[in-house]
């Protein structure tokens, strides 16, 4: 069936069965390859889009769950002229290694901050524990969003 | 620690060059590539880890609408076996299955879906054999061996034997004061990259080419395994690594078990196909590290010098080479835990057997430390053991007993300052950091006790071949931008960017003019594999060698274009100078040494200037070394066996940080997955089938398991590394485990844990036995 959504601000009709996961939706149909395949379970992360601001893991959301939902991705927050504070944070603190995982950590960390601007430590660890990286040891991811806060991404990106 | 250093780029916190891409999802990975014209390869397995294959029928997969193309043994076109070091893996199994992973059909599909069900209509009959799982077992003469007629031994059951036999190891037992004796084991542990395996390829019909792309951590070593599969010359198959998600050493061999898949089924159906392992797939069927069985005795004296190792090794080869090693060489991961079982210390009398025995499970592959965690786990524990008995402290009987430019290596290879002998000062800064007063976040239960504990390791940089050495070529354009053609992998750990930092050094250049194009076997020549924590140190050199080169050029083109004798023109940052006084910018010397027959593109090349000759009797191994110390500081709940991470201080000798942000993260990466090791992780299976084949049933450590991490970079400068530096990408995990049993040990009066990972069943079955007086393993 034809179903409509959302995707990175611009209105999608595509193509989606009752079966067809978000992830599939995404990178296949919509040719978004910046969100990552990896456990396909629902375990590791990588996949984390934003759906309604809401980190959802794509490879076991049915892509029919986002009718008439607002679907972000990595693709929607910024692009080589435009580099969005997180992502920039990323860079700076040293967070990517193997950057399979870096586009979940990112958009689970934009999640995070702007419900909560101002997160405690233990608020920082606990939303993103559901995001496993392998090369990093996390200590430079955490040091990148802790960087970020107090959360005020208008001013960083007129700064930047 | 950042020291007043002439250099522009060299020792800088660069952000990586491949950062943002990444961070913006636009960096491509192989998956990536995929389009909906390529076909869906799958291969087909058969669910057994022992078998016998009595019938294989592909007619009714075949007729299915949708199917290609079935590919059984009988179909395969050239070589039906593969390896990186011996051809002994089957492309498609015929007679026998000898674990999970051998598959029996290729199936190309023009959908995925199509395919899986193709998969479900493969009719085959086997004869389940007994499954072999504990290399001890193996030996058994009661139990048959493994491989009925392997390429290289046989129907031997070890695959691979290297042994170490220096001094008069009875005689120093028959005088030791004190001998300690206990049996160490470790378990097979999956890399858990998380891009899951995949391959893209194509037959280039114009040029009669294949065209491999696949996240490959050796470029050239995957050509060299599988253009016989494919019934090629080298020079006709292009394998091409884009962005590769972690390796590990598990994509040194990975990428060949879907390379076979992707390729064949390229070559038959002319069509371009895709391939891929779900990570369940990744979980059963690719190589692991090795799994480990240590019977260790120590002889030492009453003021703690070690005087004799008596160490047999036991090795869960699983069911193929891969990396392992051959007993007549290349030698692997076997070697690597005989060269490591004496640990950075000086022992003079020796005995160390290792042997890496035929199972049925995933083979034994390369995993980050090359057996050296597995060594490390037995050695440092035992270490630790003895300076409890003699009552010392546990970094005192370190330094008594280290390795010294007078006191040499267990296997005689002399150690000078100029190579870089850092272990002393890494002690004594994990030391004072643990020293340091440190409270928990939270309350300390009633059930809970502190412990703390180090220890140390050693870690060579490459290989120890004659053949190890690498290669480049530095290409430098008119507008004086440069490009590094190299084979190494970027998989995580920074390559790019280092290498554009030493080119961008070497040259005199802006960094951001160097560009370091990914491996491709078309236009990148052999730098070596990415392997063995080697290629800053090898590459880097090579690099180093071709801008040498082609300054030296220039400076003769600039000389003769002034009329002047080539010494006599200096160079830098750019800008030759004439005794004259003119000035000569580095745009106008390449124009001049292109009107000149001067080249502007060098190959570099390096192999380190020391003899290599590892034997039984001892020899070179590698020409540097790294050193480090792990300190461990936990709370262990007497009560559940719950461990929790408060500290880990890891301070790593690593010669020069050429980049130290990308060292730290390495060594918070590497502490992390050792941590791993020692506390969660290993593979557990079902009559030789992985049963925890998920990241939920293996457990790798998450954000919330962090202790308060400390990386401490120390620099005991390798005189033949590039500005100093030695290898860092396996070495940071290689004494976690150890470290972390010293802790519980400390924490619970004296239980003594010698089997990882430290699960809290584990745990508290020790302190159960220890109360009871019994013994604990």
């Amino acid at each position: 069936m034809v179903m409509r959504l959302w995707v990175n601000g611009v209105e999608k009709e595509v193509q989606a069965e009752e079966d067809t996961m978000l992830i599939d939706l995404l990178r296949d149909r919509l040719h978004l390859t910046g969100t990552k395949k990896s456990c396909c379970s629902g375990e590791c992360g990588a996949c984390t889009v934003l759906v309604d601001g809401l980190p959802f893991r794509s490879c076991i959301t049915p892509a029919l769950v986002c009718e008439g939902r607002r679907v972000e991705t990595i693709e929607g927050l910024g692009d080589a002229a435009h580099v969005h504070p997180i992502q920039q944070a990323f860079v700076d603190a040293g967070a990517v290694q193997c950057g399979f995982c870096t586009p979940g950590m990112i958009l689970t960390a934009k999640a995070l901050l702007e419900k909560n601007p101002e997160p405690t430590e233990e608020e920082i660890v606990e939303a993103m524990s559901g995001n496993f990286c392998r090369c990093t040891g996390y200590v430079k991811i955490l040091d990148a969003v802790r960087s970020l806060v107090p959360y005020r991404p208008q001013e960083k990106e007129e700064k930047g | 620690m950042e020291k007043s250093r002439k250099e522009k780029y060299i020792g800088r916190r660069m952000p990586r060059r491949d950062a943002l891409v990444k961070a913006q999802g636009r960096a491509k990975y192989t998956a990536d590539y995929r389009t909906a014209d390529m076909l869906w390869g799958k291969a087909v397995f058969s669910g057994m880890a022992h078998a016998r294959i009595l019938r294989v029928d592909a007619a009714k997969a075949e007729a299915l609408p949708g199917v290609v193309c079935v590919m059984t043994a009988k179909d395969l076109p050239a070589a039906k076996k593969y390896g990186i070091f011996c051809a002994d893996k089957p492309v498609i199994a015929e007679n026998m299955i000898l674990y999970e992973g051998d598959p029996i059909a290729f199936i190309a599909a023009e959908t995925k879906e199509i395919a899986e069900e193709a998969a479900a209509l493969i009719e085959a009959e086997y004869e389940a054999l007994p499954v072999v799982e504990d290399p001890r077992e193996a030996l058994r003469d009661d139990v048959p061996p493994i491989h009925e007629n392997h390429p290289v031994t046989g129907n031997a059951k070890v695959m691979a034997e290297v042994t170490l036999d220096r001094g008069d190891v009875d005689a120093a037992f028959a005088e030791a004061d004190i001998i300690l004796e206990d049996d160490f084991e470790t378990p097979q542990i999956e890399h858990v990259y998380l891009e899951p395996d995949c391959c893209i390829a194509r037959w280039v019909d114009d040029t009669d080419v294949l065209e491999i792309v696949a996240p490959q951590q050796a470029v050239y070593s995957t050509l060299r395994a599988l253009a016989p599969v494919f019934g090629l010359p080298e020079s006709r198959v292009r394998f091409i690594s884009p962005y590769v998600g972690g390796g590990f050493g598990g994509k040194e061999d990975s990428c060949c078990d879907l390379a076979v898949i992707a390729g064949l089924l390229a070559m038959k159906t002319r069509r371009k196909v895709y391939s891929e392992f779900t990570a369940e797939e990744v979980f059963r069927y690719t190589g692991k590290r090795h799994g480990s069985y240590v019977h260790h005795r120590m002889a030492a004296t009453k003021d703690g010098r070690v005087i004799g190792l008596d160490i047999d090794i036991i090795l869960d080869k699983g069911a193929y080479q891969s990396m392992s090693g051959l007993t007549g060489g290349p030698h692997a991961v076997a070697q690597r835990t005989v060269l490591y079982a004496a640990g950075p210390y000086s022992v003079e009398n020796v005995r160390i057997r290792s042997r890496a025995v035929f199972t049925n499970h995933p083979y034994g592959a390369a995993m980050r430390g090359f057996g050296a965690p597995q060594i490390h786990f037995a050695g440092e524990s035992q270490m630790n053991e003895l300076a409890h008995r003699l009552n010392m402290d546990p970094v005192a009987i370190r330094k008594l007993n280290m390795i010294t430019p007078e006191r040499p290596t267990s296997f005689g290879q002399v150690l000078t300052e100029e190579n870089g002998l850092g272990l002393e000062e890494c002690m004594d800064k994990v030391k004072a950091e643990l020293d340091k007063p440190f409270m928990p976040k939270h309350p300390v239960r009633p059930s809970q006790r502190r412990g703390m504990g180090l220890a140390a390791y050693i870690y060579g940089t490459g290989m120890p071949y004659k053949s190890e050495g690498a290669m480049c070529v530095v290409h430098v354009n008119r507008d004086a931008s440069v490009e590094v053609g190299i084979s190494t992998t970027e998989m995580g750990q920074g390559a790019q960017t280092v290498m554009a930092q030493i080119a961008a050094e070497a040259l005199g250049v802006p960094v951001e003019t160097v560009n370091v194009p990914l491996p491709d076997t078309f236009l990148s020549p052999d730098s070596g594999p990415t392997v063995a924590s080697r290629s800053t140190t090898f590459v880097g050199n090579a690099i180093l060698d071709a801008c040498r080169k082609l300054l030296a050029g220039f400076t003769e083109a600039v000389a003769h274009g002034v009329g002047c004798s080539p010494e006599e023109v200096t160079y830098a940052k750019g800008v030759f100078a004439a005794p004259d006084g003119q000035e000569i910018p580095l745009r106008r010397a390449i124009y001049m040494a292109a009107t000149q027959a001067i080249p502007q593109s060098a190959v570099g090349i390096w192999y380190p200037p020391v003899d290599i000759g590892f034997g039984p009797k001892g020899g070179n191994s590698m020409h540097t070394y790294s050193f480090g110390c792990q300190g461990i500081d936990l709370l262990l709940d007497v009560e559940t066996g719950e461990i929790e991470l408060l500290r880990s201080v890891l301070a790593c000798d690593i010669g020069h940080a050429l980049n130290p942000q990308l060292v730290e993260g390495q060594m918070e990466g590497g502490a992390v997955m050792g941590l791993g090791y020692a506390l969660t992780e290993g593979v557990e299976y079902k009559k030789g089938v992985v049963s925890n084949d998920s990241m939920k049933d293996y457990v790798i450590l998450g954000f919330k398991d962090l202790p308060q991490m400390t990386s401490i970079i120390v620099e005991a400068a390798n005189c033949m590394g590039p500005f100093g530096a030695k290898g860092v990408g396996e070495p940071p995990l290689v004494a976690t485990a150890p470290a972390v049993r010293e802790a519980i040990r400390n924490a619970s009066d004296g239980v003594k844990l010698n089997r990882i990972p430290f699960t809290p069943e584990r745990v508290i079955t020790g302190i159960y036995k220890a109360k009871e007086g019994g013994q604990t393993s």
